[in-house]
């Protein structure tokens, strides 16, 4: 079947022409658009594909799972662009994984369908404001609550932990992966909103004005011991992690939006995936 | 007996095991005077603030942690000068006479690597480990759902999380330590490890498996849930070379408060 792939490849496709919509003019489109300096050294770029593919839709997504890519060719999405890996590593090198069923059925898989995977991480979560955060914070209801002079703190009506963890869970549809740290009761105003993982220096800057981090998979070393111990300092603030998924994925449907609105000849679609996990008892 | 001298028949101990002491490691002290005169010693997965109160508490002023005290792998302090948690918890530690030891990257090269050994011992699964292949067990055959459940009741995690088909066969295991959670291969049904990305992993590989009609799966303990254990370990392996001093493991426990 992998063998085959190549063969498909180069005699089943059309040569793109001059002024066809190619994958990589998308990708000039979004870079031309970006409004931040395209780094040297970047996780962005072309994972699968060839980028002189002529475009016949684009679809978004966190993460580029085989279920999604399915979903994309039959809506004719050719061109996918994901915010996180597609080959189980941080740099999309399959390593040890090369001979490994999975893998190669997902690789077979693209290569037969011609499908285009471009990385979007690093320059969409550079774009001020960040992008991810302020699509959270809409997906919450907060858009008009963000603080003047932060760029991802809202203050809210005062509510408590609890009440803000039911609005959260049932908002963004979450399953087995939420967690939480600090007590239902305690009284919140404001929140920072932090998507994917959380540094925990911007953590324990934010949390001086803003009571409770809103973040996807914070490191269990950092900023979870940091809020843990704010609790044994009378300090108390509140922890909310919805995983990295959930937490990207208003950011990712925003990006289509975004993206739309430069490429006009195609249609753009964001692909959702859900909270991966579930727990014992849910 | 000084902290000091601990940590030097700790360094004798590990060489008659055949383990150097490394060069560059993250093993050094963390707060405390080296000097201090030691009247207990407290095991842990983590040193948090809780733990320190607990640990002074029991007359324990030497704590050895196998993960860091100050939010970051290499306890950088740099950030935090002025952060009033950071500062009181400073101030507990001196006010106490605290010293604060870590022993994460020895603890891991010791064999069997005590922090997978202990997580195994709790799981009760010691009497299923592979004689050949380290990190693996072979249950017998149950369900993904019913190991989660047994999973939990045994660590009485809040915050354990499971990927895969619930109702999928379930006999070989994969367990891992901390952020150490084995990839998903051929030969392994299930992962079984402390925390890891979404991204870029098992998350995805369990998914993708799944649409392929393949079931695989994995469980999160969470990172301290999945370490802690192990530093009981650590304290059974201190004892029979420090007779002289009291030794108590004191557990951690679970960060996460119960979301349901």
């Amino acid at each position: 079947m992998l063998g085959s792939a190549g063969t498909l490849l180069s005699t089943g496709r059309a040569r793109a022409q001059q002024g066809d919509l190619t994958a990589q003019r998308v990708v000039d489109r979004i870079r031309a658009n970006a409004g931040v300096p395209w780094r040297d050294t970047t996780v962005d770029g072309f994972k699968a594909g060839d980028p002189a593919t002529v475009v016949t839709g684009v679809a978004t997504t966190v993460m580029a799972t085989l279920d999604v890519l399915r979903r994309a060719v039959a809506a004719r999405q050719n061109l996918v662009i994901t915010q996180e890996p597609t080959f189980y590593s941080a740099n999309d090198d399959p390593g040890n994984r090369a001979a490994d069923p999975v893998y190669r059925a997902k690789k077979a898989f693209i290569d037969e369908q011609r499908l285009v995977v471009w990385r979007f991480a690093d320059h969409w979560n550079a774009r001020q404001p960040n992008e991810s955060a302020t699509a959270l914070a809409a997906a919450l209801g907060w858009t008009r609550n963000r603080l003047p002079d932060s760029e991802q703190v809202y203050q809210l009506p005062q509510t408590t932990l609890g009440a803000l963890i039911t609005h959260v869970r049932t908002k963004l549809g979450l399953q087995g992966g939420l967690r939480t740290i600090g007590k239902p009761d305690m009284r919140v105003r404001t929140v920072f909103i932090n998507t994917g993982s959380t540094a925990v220096a911007s953590t324990v800057l934010n949390l001086r004005r803003a009571d409770v981090v809103l973040t996807g998979e914070p490191r269990e070393w950092e900023a979870v011991p940091y809020v843990l111990d704010t609790w044994s300092a009378d300090l108390g603030k509140g922890l909310i992690a919805v995983g990295r998924n959930v937490s990207e994925t208003p950011g990712m449907q925003a990006c289509a939006t975004w993206i739309r609105s430069f490429v006009p000849e195609v249609p753009v679609v964001h692909i959702a995936t859900a909270d991966p996990y579930w727990s014992v008892g849910s | 007996m000084t902290a000091q001298d601990i940590v030097g028949r700790i360094q004798k101990r590990l060489q008659e095991q055949g383990i150097a002491w490394r060069a560059q490691t993250v093993d050094t002290f963390k707060a405390g005077a080296p000097e201090t005169e030691v009247k207990g010693i407290a095991t842990t997965g983590m040193a948090t603030f809780d733990l320190l109160r607990r640990a002074a508490t029991a007359g324990k002023n030497f704590v050895i942690t196998h993960e860091p005290t100050f939010y970051n792998h290499t306890d950088q302090t740099t950030g935090l000068e002025h952060d009033p948690t950071y500062e009181a918890k400073q101030r507990f530690i001196r006010d106490h006479n605290i010293v604060i030891f870590r022993f994460h990257d020895h603890a891991h090269a010791l064999r069997p690597d005590p922090l997978v050994a202990g997580s195994a011992r709790m799981l009760g699964w010691t009497q299923y480990a592979s004689p050949t292949e380290p990190r693996l067990y072979v249950l017998p055959a149950t369900t993904l759902r019913a190991l989660a459940a047994d999973v939990v009741r045994r660590l009485n995690g809040r915050a354990i999380r499971v990927v895969g088909d619930p109702d999928m066969a379930v006999s070989r295991i994969s367990l891992g330590p901390g952020y150490g959670v084995p990839p998903l291969t051929a030969g392994v049904d299930v992962s079984v490890g402390g925390e890891s990305s979404e991204a870029g992993g098992n998350a995805e590989y369990v998914a993708d498996a799944a649409a392929q009609g393949q079931k695989k799966g994995m469980i999160l303990l969470g990172h301290m849930l999945s370490e802690d254990f192990g530093m009981k370990e650590v304290a059974d392996w201190l004892r029979p070379f420090l007779p002289d001093v009291p030794i108590e493991w004191i557990s951690t426990g679970e960060p996460f408060a119960s979301s349901r």
